[in-house]
């Protein structure tokens, strides 16, 4: 018996590391997550306790640096291990469709969502959004009220944005580059630029720099206006070009998607249902995510604006992904690298 | 006056005794063989002229000046001009034969040109002056024998130790570097201490011979009276 | 059948099939655009000024981390190992303390402390706290909180080669030269090629360091292979920029061959009777030990005492607790899983580089460190193209697939430990027990594995620290629902309170001392039953 001690001691080691993968396969949902897990993961256990569905989940690095989730989704093409993507803009979204990583799901739950916030053929549906915002220091006497502030000559000096190869302020540059024009919108970063803009590594840095004082203003996403607000910073959140004529606020939404071949193809269903619906909303806009519902008329706490009281740029996030890869080389010497 | 004094030295090594209440007396010029076996604590004497240990009772006395005393070293190896020749040899693989013998000559700051006159008289005195350039790992056990020997002797010690130099060679080699050192000491007159545990290398090397046994000296003789046995 | 060689060959195959396969998939991959052979990502890499700063990014932060790490290591080793500085096992302890834990919780403290509400800011100022964190964010931290993680490496090399060195040799010189001449012109020599090894293995620790510069937003090429996604979803420009770093290893190991290796002193086992001399300090001990203690005091006190305060209190400790106790006890169990593996194949590789026992050992030695100085990213991406296939879901969906990344990371440190280890049992004790009639297998396992036990242990600590806290390799691969405490720290640094970031992290850092404490309390109470004896 003593001479079997060690192969013993490995076939129950090999065991314990092998079998919580086997039993993944059996029952539950894979869901993997771009959005902050601070925000996702109290929805995907809510999920579990209404549903008695475990999920599986794997969450996203830190956001302005990575997409190791994404990496994995479209490495795994071939043998998919997700069941679900979670993802927190709808370019990621978009791409996943274009890379064939992604299955139609006409959600029930994306009733009553706007039509510009969804893939028309279900690849991808949007909800619980951010709006590209205009921060404003409290000492900023007249407050700007477009996103052409950035060029405007008495802001020289005074405004940050962040790093145009990341996130949601690439994703708003390629809509600008869509809904102006290319020539329009290379004048515009021109003029960005000979207006002395400082460039921040994030959103987050960008809405710091506002609050200090160090800038005037800064194009953020809501959610790092609202947190600095209720940090009871000196500063103010403006939604730009709400007039008549004006082309509206860029709105990001968070995307759900069903991944082709996924495992659990059914409780995937029913977690992109719960993930629409009204009341998960409602719970992603009471959080620090501060986001806003999509579905018209869900509650919200008086910082989070409702969707249907703010003028929305008419964005096709399809086309919108497809021009990101074609600016990028153009973005990366405007921001020098 | 003696060179070497050891008054009544006791030395132990974790509860172990290593030396006890040993006393010896060593006059200039004199060729000093000590002989024992193997743990009787022929190199703890050594140690402890050379300053790397303190002796825990006793005085030892180098010159006329007392450098250690009940467990205090009162003067450092360095101070106390004493040459040795390890069993090991202990030759710095990182220097060349010129930089081993150049090495304390700096350190003690003898000018350049002495330290070439120097280094060269007594490579040429134990035969290695073509070897200037050489690293140790490159000569044989003869050849890192003598430069171990000259490293020794180019500072010009008060008195030489040896530490079983010639045990790991062959008895033929062993029998000639016998014969160098003996030529060596008629023509520069220092004083040596040499141990080893074997008698008939004790009586060739030594004019007296210091029997040790168990820590302590057994007895002293002289070698004229060992030949004549 | 010569069992030996089949045994070596068998630890080979599953370095070709952990480590060296994936990568090749990798590198092939890079070769290939719309099924076509293509240079294009080398092109790509090679025409475009960024990816020249890239690589003159990484190689300045390696270099002058390892330079730091030596002119600061080196010094102290010397003075913990030869002196008598007081309290020197408490600096020593304290010194290392940085090594065993995750680089990027050093950055995520660093720069609490110097938040504008931190530790600093009580002592400095809010102006010039600010000042010094403009300057965190960028190469001047990067430097900072590598050369303080790995200067222990450095330090600890010095200690070990002073130690072992002949003691004759600083005899010999000590009966004509002062001690300041001694440590000058015979010791540091003796040990310089060992300490400049040490040196190397912290160049490239830097160069693939992965959190570190992505935390502190420094471009390097290992944020780079990281980031290549972003945009375009590249795995060839990914691994083309792993590739460089591939290079540079390469040239490393030459070096380390050609001009270090036969330089290097071989170690001698320290003995109780034996011991190097230890040189008085006399009147510099205050002026040193009031250096040491202000350098202990900022490089390794002020960042874990920021990230205590942080967490808050045990409350809030225990909250954290409650909230990553799941990930951290999994980590525990991954880097003990991972690190027993790591020490039985790293045995075999280390025995077969020892003994030369195949005719490629110097292929083994040079893919294991190339394996090591790959980002982890790159392991990450060639695991997945190899695993994820339904007939290996059992290997790939489990966490078995993190063990595997664990043996193809960091194999090259439990081999060199071994080597290590070896070196210091003679050819003769193996050759004895086969004059007796002991096969190979006998023999390894009654006379080489007693002989090199303390090297197997240390070399089972080392994996352990390396495998808990690894991120680049756990985040690409963990299974959903599995992640391991750094990647969950990782994850929690977007939007996560600072409060149970901190807290996570000093639970990763107990997480880490815990066992080696243990350990080395095992290791005195046998010393002391084996005294009484």
């Amino acid at each position: 018996m003593r001479k079997f001690k060690i192969p013993i001691v490995a076939v129950l080691v090999a065991a314990m590391i092998v079998l919580p993968g086997c039993s993944s396969k059996r029952a539950g949902v894979v869901v993997y997550a771009s959005e902050d897990q601070v925000f996702s993961e109290p929805i995907l256990r809510d999920f579990e306790r209404d549903t008695g569905i475990p999920v599986k989940p794997v969450f996203d690095t830190e956001e302005a640096k990575s997409t190791g989730v994404m990496n994995r989704l479209l490495a795994e093409k071939n043998n998919p291990q997700a069941d679900v993507y979670w993802a927190n803009e709808p370019i990621r979204a978009e791409v996943l469709k274009q890379e064939n990583v992604a299955a139609a799901y006409q959600s029930p739950g994306a009733e009553g969502i706007p039509a510009h916030f969804k893939d028309p053929q279900g690849y991808w549906t949007g909800f619980s959004a951010r709006a590209r915002v205009l921060l404003v220091n409290n000492s900023v006497a007249e407050k700007p009220k477009s996103i052409t502030a950035y060029s405007d000559p008495a802001f020289s000096g005074k405004t940050v944005i962040a790093n145009p190869l990341f996130g949601t302020t690439t994703t708003e540059i390629a809509a600008l580059f869509i809904l102006w024009g290319d020539e329009k919108a290379k004048t515009f970063l021109s003029d960005m630029k000979r207006n002395h803009v400082k460039i921040s590594t994030s959103n987050g840095e960008s809405a710091d720099f506002v609050a200090s004082g160090e800038s005037a203003l800064s194009l953020v996403d809501s959610d790092d206006g609202a947190n600095r607000i209720k940090q009871g910073k000196p500063v103010e959140i403006i939604y730009p070009d709400q007039g008549d004529n004006e082309s509206g606020c860029f709105i990001v939404p968070n995307a759900v998607v069903l991944i082709k071949d996924g495992p659990h193809p059914e409780a995937a269903k029913r977690l992109i249902d719960y993930l629409l619906s009204a009341e998960t909303e409602r719970k992603l806009a009471a959080s620090d995510a501060a986001q806003i519902p999509l579905h018209e008329g869900v509650e919200t706490p008086a910082i989070v604006r409702k969707i249907e009281n703010i003028k929305t740029m008419q964005a096709d996030y399809a086309a919108v992904a497809r021009k990101m890869r074609e600016i990028e080389p153009l973005l990366k010497q405007w921001a020098g690298l | 006056m003696a060179l070497i004094v050891l008054d009544c030295v006791s030395k132990a090594y974790s509860g172990q005794t290593a030396l006890h209440d040993f006393s010896l007396t060593v006059e200039p010029g004199q060729r000093v063989a000590i002989l024992g076996p193997s743990g009787c604590g022929k190199t703890t004497v050594l140690r402890l002229l050379a300053g790397f240990i303190a002796p825990d009772a006793g005085t030892i006395s180098i010159d006329g000046q007392v450098v250690a005393k009940n467990g205090k070293i009162l003067q450092q190896p360095e101070q106390r001009h004493i040459g040795m020749v390890f069993q090991d040899l202990a030759l710095w693989p990182h220097l060349t034969v010129a930089g081993n013998l150049e090495f304390g000559l700096k350190a003690q700051g003898i000018s350049k040109s002495e330290r070439i006159q120097r280094i060269n008289g007594i490579l040429q005195l134990v035969e290695m002056d073509t070897y200037l350039r050489t690293r140790p790992a490159q000569l044989s056990g003869g050849q890192q024998q003598r430069v171990a020997l000259a490293r020794a002797l180019v500072l010009r010690p008060k008195a030489l130790l040896m530490d079983e130099p010639l045990s790991n060679l062959d008895e033929e080699l062993n029998q000639h570097l016998r014969g160098e050192l003996l030529r060596l000491h008629a023509q520069l007159g220092f004083t040596l201490l040499y141990v080893t545990h074997d008698r008939a290398e004790a009586v060739e090397i030594g004019t007296c011979v210091v029997r040790m046994r168990q820590g302590s000296i057994e007895r002293i003789v002289s070698t004229e009276e060992l030949k004549s046995r | 059948m010569n069992t030996r060689r089949v045994t070596l060959c068998a630890a080979l195959l599953v370095l070709l099939i952990l480590g060296v396969a994936p990568i090749a998939l990798m590198f092939a991959r890079s070769l290939s655009v719309n099924g076509a052979f293509s240079l294009e990502s080398y092109q790509h890499l090679l025409a475009t000024g960024r990816s020249w700063q890239l690589l003159s990014n990484s190689l300045g932060l390696a270099m002058i981390t390892a330079v730091i790490c030596t002119l600061v290591g080196l010094p102290l080793g010397l003075l913990f190992a030869k002196t008598d500085l007081p309290l020197r096992r408490v600096f020593v302890l304290l010194f290392t303390l940085p090594l065993v834990i995750p680089p990027y919780i050093m950055a995520v403290s660093w720069s609490d402390t110097l938040a504008p509400h931190g530790l600093a800011s009580s002592f400095f100022g809010p102006a010039t706290t600010q000042k010094l964190s403009g300057l965190l964010f960028g190469s001047p931290g990067c430097v900072l909180v590598l050369a303080s993680t790995f200067m222990p490496a450095v330090m600890l090399a010095t200690m070990t080669f002073t130690r072992t060195i002949n003691p004759r040799l600083e005899e010999a010189a000590r009966l004509s030269a002062r001690a300041l001449r001694v440590l000058g012109g015979i010791t540091i020599p003796l040990i310089w090629p060992g300490v400049l090894l040490a040196a190397t293995l912290v160049f490239l620790l830097a160069l693939g360091e992965f959190g570190v510069p992505t935390f502190l937003r420094y471009q390097v090429f290992a944020v780079e292979s990281f980031t290549q996604f972003t945009a375009s979803y590249n795995f060839g420009a990914a691994t083309a920029a792993a590739v460089p770093l591939a290079l540079l290893t390469f040239l490393l190991l030459g070096i380390e061959w050609f001009a270090l290796r036969e330089k290097i002193q071989p170690l001698r086992p320290a003995s109780e009777s034996d011991s190097n001399y230890h040189v008085s300090l006399r009147s510099y001990r205050v002026p040193l030990f009031a250096l040491v203690s202000i350098l202990c005091a900022i490089v390794v006190l002020t960042p874990v005492l920021s990230l205590l305060l942080q967490g808050g209190s045990t409350q809030s400790y225990l909250r954290a607790f409650r909230v990553v106790s799941d990930s951290l006890m999994r980590s525990i169990f991954l880097a003990a899983i991972g690190a027993t593996a790591l020490t039985a194949l790293g045995f075999f590789t280390g025995y077969l580089i020892h003994t030369r026992g195949l005719s490629i050992w110097r292929a083994v030695d040079a893919g294991t460190v190339l394996l090591f100085a790959l980002p982890g990213t790159v392991i990450g991406m060639g695991l997945i193209t190899l695993w994820n296939r339904p007939a290996t879901n059992f290997i790939y969906a489990t966490p078995l697939i993190i063990v595997f990344g664990y043996l193809a990371q960091y194999t090259a440190l439990t081999g060199r430990v071994t080597v290590a280890g070896l070196t210091l049992v003679p050819a003769s004790m193996e050759e004895a027990a086969a004059t007796v009639g002991a096969n190979w297998m006998r023999r390894l396992g009654l006379i080489v594995l007693p002989l090199v036990k303390h090297a197997l242990v240390a070399g089972w600590l080392i994996a352990y620290i390396f495998c808990l806290r690894d991120t680049g390799i756990a985040m690409l691969v963990y299974p959903p629902g599995y992640d391991t405490l750094p990647v969950r720290i990782f994850t929690l640094m977007a939007n996560g309170a600072p409060s149970l970031i901190a807290a996570a992290c000093m639970l990763m850092i107990a997480a880490t001392v815990l066992p080696l404490l243990g350990v080395a309390a095992l290791v005195r109470t046998q010393r002391r039953r084996r005294l009484w004896r």
